[in-house]
Order: C-alpha cells, then sequence, then structure tokens
C-alpha cells in the first residue's frame, strides 16, 4: 500500500522537485507552504507521513509539529532540510518527528525513509547519529528530576548501532554487521529517538546550542 | 526650572545678536521655552547664556525672576507676530469684560489659597504657582505655530508625557501623584529644618516622599529613553548584519555564479564549483561560529572534505562525534584518513564517501566508507599495496591500526585508529 504523504516547504521549487520525485512511489495527498495552512491542512487529510521543512517563516516546522501533534499524536513527520546544525535537529526530533534528513539525499533514499516513517519507525541520518553520539557521550551529569534513569542512558547495543550509521551503513549493513535482523536494527532506533524525545538531559539542548559557540 | 536653565546647554540656531536698537520681541527661532531671553538677548546685543543664567539666578530668589518671565512671555509680541499673547487673549469686542473676568478669576485664585500660605506655601511656591496659572493662560493665548513648538517641547520634557503611556489622563494623575509626593517630602524636610523635636524619622520620610515623587514623574520617560536607546542599538545591528551578508553573498556566491556561467560546457567543472560553493555556504550559515584559531581535528577534518569534494566532485558526508585540539598523532591519522578518502573518490565510483570520525578518552578512530565497486584485499596490485603500507607503518608508530575491508561489490570502508595520550 502506497502511504499517503503531506508536503510543507516555503520553496516552490523543493515542492514541486519533491512531487516529481515521490509521485510514482507514494500518494501525495497535499503539499502547503506556510505554518498555518500547513497544520489546517494535515489535521483535515490525515496523511501517513508528512514531510517537513524545518526553516520556514512563522515558527517553521516545529509550529507545525507542535500545533498538528496535540490533536493528531499518529501523524508521522520526517524533517527535510539544508541545515545541519545541531540545534535545528535536535529541536525538531525533540519536538516530535520520528527522523531528520538532509535535502542533499538521493530520490531512492528519501522513498526508503518516508516508507521507513510510515511504517513506525524512525530514520536516523549519519549526522543525527553523530549527534546523538556526541549528545549522550558524557556519563554522569544526568537531568535533576530523575524519573527514569534509563532515558538518559544509550545501551552499548545502541551505541553500536548508531555508531555504524554514523560510519555510513544502512540499516541492512548495519544488521549483517551486528548479525542481527533488520527489524531488532529497528527497534534499537525507535528506541534511541525515543530516549532523544523523552529524555530529561540538560546537555542534549545545552549541547546543542553550545555546539555552534565552541 | 529646567526648561529654561539646564536646556540652555544645547543652543538652538543662533539668531544675529548685537544688533541694538530692535523693537523687544520674544525671540522664534532662538527660543528655548517662550524665547524671552533670546528675546532680551538681541533687544540688549548680549549673549544669550548669560541672559538666561541672569533669569535662572533670578528666579531663584522668591521667584522674582519667574514672575517676571512669564510676565514678559504673556506681554511681549513673538518676533514676526504682531501681537502679544496678552494682547490676543484680552482684545477684540468685550475687551473690558474679559478684563474683568480676567481680574476676577485671578482675584479668586489667591484669595482661595491665602489660607494655605502660610502653612504650605512659601513666596518661591506661590512662584511657581502663578507660573503654572500662567502657562495656562499662555496655552489660551499661543498662536497655532507657537503650540505646536510647545508641544513638541513637552514631548520631550522628562515627565510631560512618555511613549508609554498612552493616554493624557494617566500622563496627567502620574504627575499629579508625583508632585504632591515632592511637596509633602519638602513640607515633611521643612518641618524638621524647623522644629527639631520632628527628629530623623520625618527627615527619613520627606526624603523617602521626594525620591518617590520624581521616580513617579521620571519613570516613564527614562523607560522610553532606554527603549529608544536599545531600539535605535538594534536597528542598528540589523544593518550592520545586512551589510555583512551582502559583501558575503558578494564574496563567495555571486562570484561562483559567475564561474559558473563561465564553464556552462563543462558539466564536471560545474558540479565541482556548486559542491564548493554549497558546502562553503553551509559551513557559513549553519557551521560553528569560528572564534579561535586553533586547528582541531574536525577542524581539519572539514578542510579535507572541502579538498577532496572539490577536487574529486564527490560528496562527502562527514560526521565527528567528540573534539580534540590537532595533536601529531591525529595529524597523522587525518593524514591517514586523506589517502584513504581520496582513494575511494577516484576510485570506487561511488557519489558519496561517508567519513565518521570519533574521539575518545584513550584513542580517536577515523572511518572512510563507500559503497561503490570494492575490491578482493587478497588481488591489490603491487603498485597500490605501497599506500596502504605506508599508513599502516605510520599508524602504528603512534601505537595505531589500519584496517581495510572490501568485497567486490560491497564497497570499502577503511578504518584508522591512534592511540591518544
Amino acid at each position: 500500500m502506497r502511504p499517503r504523504v503531506f508536503l510543507v516547504d516555503d520553496h516552490g521549487l523543493i515542492l514541486a522537485g519533491l512531487r516529481a520525485e515521490l509521485a510514482d512511489h507514494v500518494e501525495i495527498v497535499g503539499a502547503a507552504d506556510e505554518v498555518a495552512a500547513a497544520a489546517e491542512m494535515i489535521l483535515e487529510r490525515r496523511p501517513d507521513v508528512v514531510l517537513l521543512d524545518v526553516h520556514m517563516p512563522g515558527g517553521g516546522g516545529e509550529a507545525v509539529l507542535r500545533e498538528v501533534l496535540v490533536d493528531a499524536p499518529d501523524v508521522r513527520f520526517l524533517a527535510l532540510s539544508v541545515s545541519d546544525a545541531a540545534e535545528d535537529v535536535i529541536a525538531v526530533v525533540r519536538a516530535g518527528a520520528r527522523g531528520y534528513v538532509t535535502k542533499s539525499i538521493s530520490a531512492p533514499e528519501l522513498l526508503e525513509a518516508i516508507l521507513r516513517v510510515a511504517d513506525g519507525d524512525a530514520v536516523f541520518s549519519p549526522r543525527l547519529a553523530g549527534f546523538v553520539l556526541d549528545a549522550f557521550a558524557s556519563e554522569g551529569h544526568l537531568g535533576e528530576a530523575e524519573v527514569d534513569p534509563e532515558l538518559n542512558q544509550l545501551t552499548p547495543r545502541e551505541r553500536q548501532v548508531l555508531r555504524l550509521i554514523a560510519r555510513g551503513y544502512a540499516y541492512r549493513d548495519v544488521a549483517t554487521e551486528l548479525a542481527i535482523s533488520i527489524k531488532t536494527v529497528e527497534s534499537h532506533v525507535s528506541s534511541v529517538l525515543r530516549k532523544l524525545q523523552l529524555s530529561s538531559r540538560y546537555e542534549l539542548t545545552h549541547w546543542a546550542v553550545e555546539r555552534r559557540l565552541t | 526650572m529646567r526648561d529654561f536653565c539646564a536646556m540652555s546647554a544645547t543652543t538652538p540656531p543662533r539668531a544675529e545678536i548685537g544688533v541694538p536698537h530692535r523693537p523687544l520681541r520674544r525671540g522664534a527661532d532662538n527660543a528655548l521655552l517662550g524665547g524671552v531671553c533670546g528675546g532680551l538677548a538681541i533687544r540688549l546685543g548680549v549673549s544669550e547664556r548669560a541672559v538666561r543664567v541672569v533669569t535662572c539666578v533670578v528666579a531663584l530668589l522668591w521667584g522674582v525672576g519667574l514672575l517676571a518671565y512669564f510676565a514678559l512671555w504673556l506681554t511681549l509680541p513673538r518676533t514676526g507676530e504682531d501681537r502679544s499673547i496678552a494682547g490676543r487673549l484680552l482684545g477684540g469686542r468685550n475687551r473690558l469684560r474679559r478684563v474683568a473676568v480676567a481680574v476676577a478669576a485671578g482675584a479668586l485664585v489667591l484669595l482661595v489659597l491665602h489660607p494655605f500660605s502660610e502653612a504650605l506655601l512659601g513666596p518661591l511656591s506661590w512662584a511657581f504657582l502663578l507660573a503654572a496659572l500662567a502657562l495656562i493662560v499662555v496655552w489660551r493665548g499661543a498662536t497655532a505655530e507657537e503650540r505646536q513648538r510647545l508641544e513638541e517641547l513637552g514631548r520631550h520634557t522628562p515627565f510631560l508625557r512618555s511613549r508609554a503611556e498612552s493616554t493624557r489622563t494617566w500622563a496627567l494623575v502620574r504627575i499629579f501623584v508625583g508632585l504632591v509626593l515632592v511637596l509633602l517630602g519638602v513640607r515633611l524636610a521643612a518641618l524638621v529644618s524647623r522644629r527639631v523635636d520632628g527628629g530623623a524619622p520625618a527627615a527619613i520620610f520627606g526624603t523617602a516622599f521626594v525620591l518617590a515623587g520624581v521616580v513617579v514623574l521620571l519613570a516613564p520617560w527614562w523607560l522610553s529613553l532606554v527603549h529608544d536607546l536599545s531600539d535605535e542599538r538594534r536597528s542598528r545591528v540589523r544593518v550592520e548584519e545586512r551589510a555583512k551578508l551582502a559583501a558575503h553573498l558578494h564574496d563567495s556566491v555571486l562570484q561562483t555564479l559567475t564561474l559558473i556561467e563561465r564553464s556552462a560546457d563543462d558539466p564536471g567543472q560545474v558540479t565541482r564549483l556548486a559542491r564548493t560553493q554549497e558546502r562553503e555556504l553551509r559551513q557559513w550559515l549553519f557551521g560553528p561560529v569560528a572564534t579561535s584559531r586553533v586547528a582541531t581535528l574536525a577542524g581539519a577534518l572539514d578542510a579535507l572534505v572541502g579538498e577532496i569534494e572539490g577536487d574529486y566532485g564527490v560528496r562527502v558526508e562527514l560526521v565527528v562525534v567528540g573534539e580534540a585540539t590537532l595533536s601529531e598523532a591525529l595529524t597523522d591519522l587525518v593524514a591517514a584518513g586523506r589517502e584513504a578518502a581520496i582513494n575511494a573518490a577516484r576510485w570506487s565510483g561511488a557519489e558519496r564517501v561517508s567519513v565518521y570520525a570519533e574521539v575518545e578518552p584513550d584513542k580517536a578512530s577515523l572511518f572512510v566508507r563507500d559503497r561503490g565497486r570494492g575490491f578482493d584485499p587478497a588481488t591489490v596490485p603491487e603498485d597500490r599495496h605501497g599506500l596502504a603500507v605506508s599508513i599502516r607503518e605510520r599508524l602504528a608508530a603512534r601505537g595505531g591500526t589500519a584496517t581495510v575491508r572490501s568485497a567486490p561489490g560491497e564497497g570499502t570502508e577503511v578504518a584508522l585508529e591512534v592511540a591518544l595520550a
């Protein structure tokens, strides 16, 4: 079954390009070029996956995420951006995006990422994997009100998976390398995503901001 | 008082001074408040500032100067006008009746205020009171032009009205409250000075009242001043940012676009130019703010990626975890990584090369991976062995390793590692 995809980007050229590349493989149910219209149309059409531009006037992708996820937590978002800045990546993922890819991604890879998000899995680009490893690198220094310490540490296995992704391994390569199934890889990545979104590690935000300043 | 004393520091455009035998008029273009001092200065042929200083000093003598000032304000015509304010108010058909009303009103005010004169009003306060009444009369009789001038003045005067206040009523209420506080404070202080038994508390209260009054009077003005300043600073910063942005775009993007136009018939060159420019712009937009010139691993790798993308037209995806300043061991690591990345760019046929570096407390690792055609490490020709060997030996000297994993059709990954002291 072809996933129903909604496009959000404030650049008409990008929208046209995405449509052309994806139209044969997914069902594009609509597109919007500004925050308010996007939120409204997404809530009305309930797509499976929203391809979301991070930088837009009026709050950007983060604003769309916040508006939609309150009423429709089942809509899945894949962030798509030219920015590789840590603060942008961390911000949209913390706001609820299930993955982050840059606009330089090739069409087949983008399609794969969309299908993966549609299936409820997380999509980690090498860059995002690197960010997570960096942000979760320091031991200790946990947030103050510790509800669930599990959320603030990566397991050794998750670290392994992320390292391989950062090295440019596709999910199936990771599975082969670690002699586990792709499903297991996916569940590790989803678990990391959950930690990334729910962790109270104060470093996550601080780290992302400071990364630009050092 | 401030209006015609302190403000003389900012001298308006000079009028003709020292030209005698002119009729006494209030100054129009050298006026601070009513133009009385300016007019006198022109008539007497002395400097405006001297007249103003004298006026201020005399004003302090029981308010004599103040009253004289307002009397002249009311009775002297302004330069370029043929009638004085008093003349305008009292002139016309019902002159007699108007004079009668003015005298009656004045008498009434004096009568009502008389009982307070002992307890509350000293001579200076009387002068201020009369000056305030005179100011109202001035306003009533002023020409549109002069009113506009006074309004302008009011807008710049500390406690009259500020941008923060939306309505005139609020401004009036605030001024009233402020003045009452100041007056109460002055009275308390005066009581203390007269009868010592009031003691310290009264003095403290008096001072507190005066301070509170001053704060109430001046706070909005101060706030709006601060606001103006930060507004101004913000817009200046914005302009500077824009200029910086324009300069940068001109030096980089526009230049590259010109180059691309010129090499339109060479697709390879166009791709390289576009890649290099994209990289550079991305670094500028989203990259870390370069504050120090200290060479770091990430910095060195960044330069390496730029070089390879520029020279070979492949896309290099760089991920760095952790960071360290460039030691000799790390320099060797980067040099080895460079060989590996160039090999990948040159031979693999892949469009993209992934470079991953991680710094751990005891070691640093670098992985260069492509998903190109790959090869069988057992069948590498002799002449390409040398490279691998040299890399390996160099890293081994640093307590590191170099491993190449590849298979035909599977791509290649070179894993490099050095120990960190």
